[in-house]
């Protein structure tokens, strides 16, 4: 079966009856099964798949159908979807079924998507390397040794090795574009409150956001034009109306892009990275785009504030999983305080631990002006000069990532070196601007590498054309 | 060190009175909105249990709530009452700790820029010399959050049912400052408080069913000390006597305490309605933590001057707003105004008795008396009262005009009005020939008749014996069997015994 590269391409081939969307959803599980060594998918739903591909095919064929129609997406394990399992990744929700459905789900099925299955991801989107989640980590398709970058590694894997044509993720700090770069697909965190987040399983909630995960800019610009907006089940999205994404992606005149020095010259930076990432940035001034190299002054805090904050949130949103009305409960409890201790501790695995213990930790009142309230002050300072560069340039470009998709295992007893791997992504949930991670060639090792572009918050629609335009240009090279 | 420990009940006025006693209040009152805080689940008391419990009153993993505007509305209706300083950008905050019936792991409360601040109500006792005496209790703040499930222990001590119908229902909780001193004061204080939220419609005031719920913090210190003792917490108090009881009661155990050398512990108590007495909790007091932070999922709530000014133009008349509107108004004393203000519902019919009648002292009189008496014997409230303001303002009528007699109106007519609404009370008078005789030609002859029969007591009554003047009026009342206008009697008398 054909390669499609876009929605638009399906559309074009079920619409002139070279394809249907059963032929495409048969399709996609035979992949699912050839390539279940990847476990990218904790669950399939072949049969509700295939019968959905056929309500689709005749609404297709009634010229009535959706403007997701022949879009077959997997969706990350942190999204509700009404009737089936959700469990991010972990023990503590074995068994539980969702009674609702997320919003941001809810309009994609709305417009005809077709949901194949969950995905693997790390347990409560706590990780960068896919490897903490209770069903095991998903490998890299491009190496089967390597990590596929987390949290939403199963859902950049399945898009990578054609499993699915596209996929929803959620980024808290990076866990959309970085998996996206180290699978070499698009990556995109929407502005904050951009897409609702009722129906999300939540990690931390002023970080969260859903993300799309492609092949194309041009699908990620449809997937966000629907899914994003007001939704009277989220107090903290935006009312702002949504443009039509999707039908801006030209872009037009220069741009004024602003580099990190650090990102092309810092040891700490793999070379074929600085390598890549410096010929692109040639190539854009080729064009006639204004590049510069920025200070970022703040840039040593971007972790601590991102970690302290983060971990504030989750201790208190992952309270709910207390073994009490849903969910895993230990069989050894005998009293209430055992009830807790050993559901929890049965139910969470290392690293959730780690942070539910470090975020009550900064929470607690002897530390709490030291760690949070410090980390809030930061937040806002980083905000002010990130919205400051913002105010001179277009774009904020870096590397996704310091590093390419490192070998299973071999971060996982040193978290501080983990958390590392998101240096370069965590600003734009601190700040709550949109970014987007788009594939930068490989390095000798035919490893993916990614580059990451930043916007003013709400300016998704010059970042998607702008990245449309960039990916043109990268593939234009690659092919000369 | 005096050995022997003196009990609560040994302590003497000599005693108690060495001690000055600090309380302050904490009030919870559950808001009369139809949905709960942070979600549209239906708040309703007495459902069958776990019946209004949606994904998030449950906390289902990716449930975000949604504010109640009409719950803040009702907690600024409060704040406006009590002279509060509302804050316009409010915050909620998550109160964090672990128990069964608290589904997300935290509470939704407010801790940094609560909704309400200062302000405070006023209270009346009773001073020494009889006379009221007002005082204001300050409030520290008043904050909004959401109720708690139940958690019902079956009795076996092997399980424990849980019904979250009431997690999530929205509730003011009012903390006071430590500015009361007696059980007196406390008991008028959540009068006080629940007589207002009653008028402004946010609460029901029901305290047996949990609708309001106060805490008791009570401390003592010797006289002329500034800094303030130890506090003990009460809780478990389900009316305003059980309060009074239990502030009087832990007062005098902490004097006892105190009196035989004992050390006041930071601690809870329960009060126990059937003794009287205030118990320590067996469980192991820790400092809890509440780890308390803002919640990321609810935005600051800006408050506009627009939704102020809607809010400010739906508040009802407050009752010591009424009561002076009565004393001014109407003319009637300070004391039948607090009454006829006790509920919005009789201040309300009180009002429009004065829309159908002048005679607003005896309208009020009226209320207090048979109205009250009515309403105590049938337990109704006012709400219930059967006649409307219209009849009874004709009933009074009729005796202000001298038509029928005080007597014949209290105990004939209005319990026949009682019984039938719909009549007309000169109707009902005319047809039991209820009208006073004004015929002074009749009425001379039986005062001329009751004279000559009583010649003794006229000469007695002559040479000074004035007290027999209402002998005279009885004979006559009894001669013209009810129907003869008192006055009217008393004026033919006075003139044929001068």
């Amino acid at each position: 079966m054909k390669e499609y590269l876009t929605l638009a391409d399906i559309q074009h081939d079920l619409r002139a009856g070279i394809t249907t969307c059963e032929e495409l959803v048969g399709h996609y599980l035979a992949r699912i099964e050839s390539n279940r060594h990847l476990n990218a998918f904790v669950e399939v739903y072949a049969d509700e798949a295939l019968s959905r591909a056929r309500e689709v095919d005749a609404r297709i064929h009634e010229d009535r159908a959706g403007r997701l129609a022949g879009m077959v997406l997997g969706v990350k394990d942190v999204l509700c979807h009404a009737g089936h399992g959700v469990q991010a990744g972990s023990h503590i929700l074995d068994g539980y079924n969702s009674p609702f459905t997320a919003t941001a789900v809810q309009r994609v099925l709305d417009e005809d998507a077709i949901v194949i299955g969950r995905q693997n991801c790390d347990e409560f989107a706590m990780g960068s390397s896919n490897e903490s989640s209770y069903f095991g980590p998903v490998r890299n398709a491009a190496d089967p040794d390597r990590v596929p970058g987390g949290s939403s590694g199963g859902s950049a894997a399945a898009v990578q090795a054609g499993l699915c044509h596209a996929s929803l993720g959620s980024d808290t700090g990076g866990s959309v574009r970085q998996p996206a770069a180290f699978c070499n697909v698009v990556g995109l965190k929407p502005s904050y409150g951009r897409i609702s987040r009722w129906g999300l399983l939540a990690y931390a909630s002023s970080f969260d956001c859903v993300g799309p995960i492609t092949k194309s800019v041009e699908d990620a610009a449809l997937l966000l034009e629907v899914m994003a907006g007001p939704d009277e089940y989220d107090s903290t999205v935006s009312t702002r109306e949504v443009p039509a994404y999707s039908q801006q992606l030209e872009w037009k005149g220069t741009a004024r892009i602003g580099y990190l020095r650090e990102a092309i010259e810092s040891e700490a930076v793999e070379p074929a990275i600085r390598e890549r990432t410096s010929m692109l940035l040639d190539q854009l001034r080729e064009q006639g785009h204004v590049v510069e190299p920025i200070e970022m002054p703040l840039l040593h805090y971007y972790l601590p504030t991102y970690y302290i904050l983060t971990t504030a949130e989750a201790s208190s949103n992952l309270s709910r999983f207390d073994g009490v009305r849903y969910g895993h409960r230990s069989t050894e409890a005998k009293d209430l305080e055992s009830l807790y201790k050993k559901s929890r501790t049965e139910g969470f695995g290392d690293e959730v631990r780690r942070r539910i213990l470090l975020g009550t930790f900064v929470l607690s009142a002897n530390y709490y002006d030291a760690y949070y309230t410090k980390a809030q002050r930061v937040r806002k300072l980083i905000k002010e000069e990130t919205e400051r560069l913002l105010t001179q340039y277009d774009f904020l470009v870096s590397p996704v990532t310091p590093t390419t998709a490192f070998r299973l295992g071999e971060k996982m007893d040193d978290p501080l070196q983990m958390y590392l791997a998101d240096i370069f992504t965590v600003q734009a949930n601190v700040v709550g601007a949109p970014a987007i991670s788009v594939p930068n060639g490989t390095d000798a090792a035919g490893l993916p590498i990614g580059f990451q572009l930043m916007s003013r918050p709400f300016a998704e629609e010059h970042l998607l054309a702008f990245s449309n335009y960039l990916m043109d240009l990268i593939n234009a090279a690659e092919n000369a | 060190m005096i050995s022997t420990t003196l009990q609560p009940a040994e302590v003497t006025d000599e005693l108690l009175n060495k001690y000055e006693t600090v309380i302050g209040l904490e009030v919870h009152c559950q808001l009369l909105t139809d949905s709960k805080l942070f979600t549209t689940d239906i708040n309703r008391f007495g459902a069958e249990p776990n019946t209004n419990i949606g994904a998030l009153t449950l906390a289902l993993p990716g449930t975000l709530p949604k504010l109640n505007k009409k719950a803040l509305e009702f907690a600024v209706r409060m704040g406006l009452a009590c002279g509060c300083t509302i804050t316009r950008r409010t915050i909620f905050d998550r109160k964090n700790y672990f128990y069964p019936d608290l589904p997300k792991g935290y509470q939704i409360s407010q801790d940094k820029a609560p909704i309400c601040q200062g302000g405070g109500i006023l209270i009346t006792t009773k001073g020494s010399d009889g006379k009221p005496v007002e005082k204001t209790i300050r409030f520290h703040h008043i904050h909004l959050e959401e109720d708690a499930g139940k958690s019902v222990h079956d009795g076996n001590d092997t399980a424990t049912l849980l019904d979250y119908n009431r997690a999530g229902t929205p509730l003011i909780e009012m903390v006071s400052e430590p500015d009361l001193r007696s059980a007196e004061e406390t008991g008028a204080y959540v009068t006080a408080i629940r007589q207002l939220v009653r008028y402004l419609d946010v609460c029901d005031g029901n305290m047996e069913e949990g609708s309001l719920r106060c805490d008791v913090n009570i401390s003592i210190r010797p006289w002329g000390q500034e800094e303030f003792g130890t506090k003990v917490e009460i809780k478990n108090m389900n009316s305003i006597r059980n309060i009074m009881r239990a502030v009087e009661y832990e007062w005098r155990r902490q004097v006892a305490l105190a009196e035989s050398g004992g050390t006041i512990t930071q601690e809870t108590r329960m009060f126990d309605a059937d003794s009287g007495q205030t118990y320590g909790m067996r469980v192991k007091e820790t400092m809890n933590d509440y780890r308390y932070f803002p919640d990321p999922d609810l935005c600051p709530v800006e408050l506009s001057d627009e939704w102020m000014e809607e809010v400010k133009a739906k508040m009802p008349a407050l009752p010591n707003e009424l009561r002076e509107k009565f004393v001014n108004q109407y003319g009637i004393p300070a004391y039948d105004a607090a009454q006829l203000t006790d509920t919005k519902e009789m201040a309300a019919y009180f009002e429009e008795l004065c829309s159908h009648t002048a005679h607003y002292k005896t309208a009020s009189n009226w209320l207090m008396g048979p109205v009250k008496s009515y309403l105590n014997e049938t337990g109704e409230d006012m709400e219930a009262f059967p006649l409307k303001a219209v009849v009874l303002a004709g009933l009074i009528e009729l005796v202000e005009t001298g038509v029928i007699s005080h007597s014949t109106a209290t105990q004939k007519a209005f319990p026949a009005l009682l019984e039938n609404a719909e009549q007309s009370p000169r109707e009902l008078a005319e047809a039991n020939n209820w009208l006073q005789n004004r015929n002074t030609g009749e009425l001379e002859t039986l005062v001329d008749e009751v004279l000559a029969a009583m010649p003794d007591k006229v000469t007695a009554y002559r040479k000074g014996k004035k007290g027999l003047l209402g002998l005279f009026v009885g004979e006559v009342m009894k001669k013209s069997r009810g129907t003869a206008d008192p006055k009217l009697v008393n004026e033919l008398l006075a003139e044929k015994l001068k």
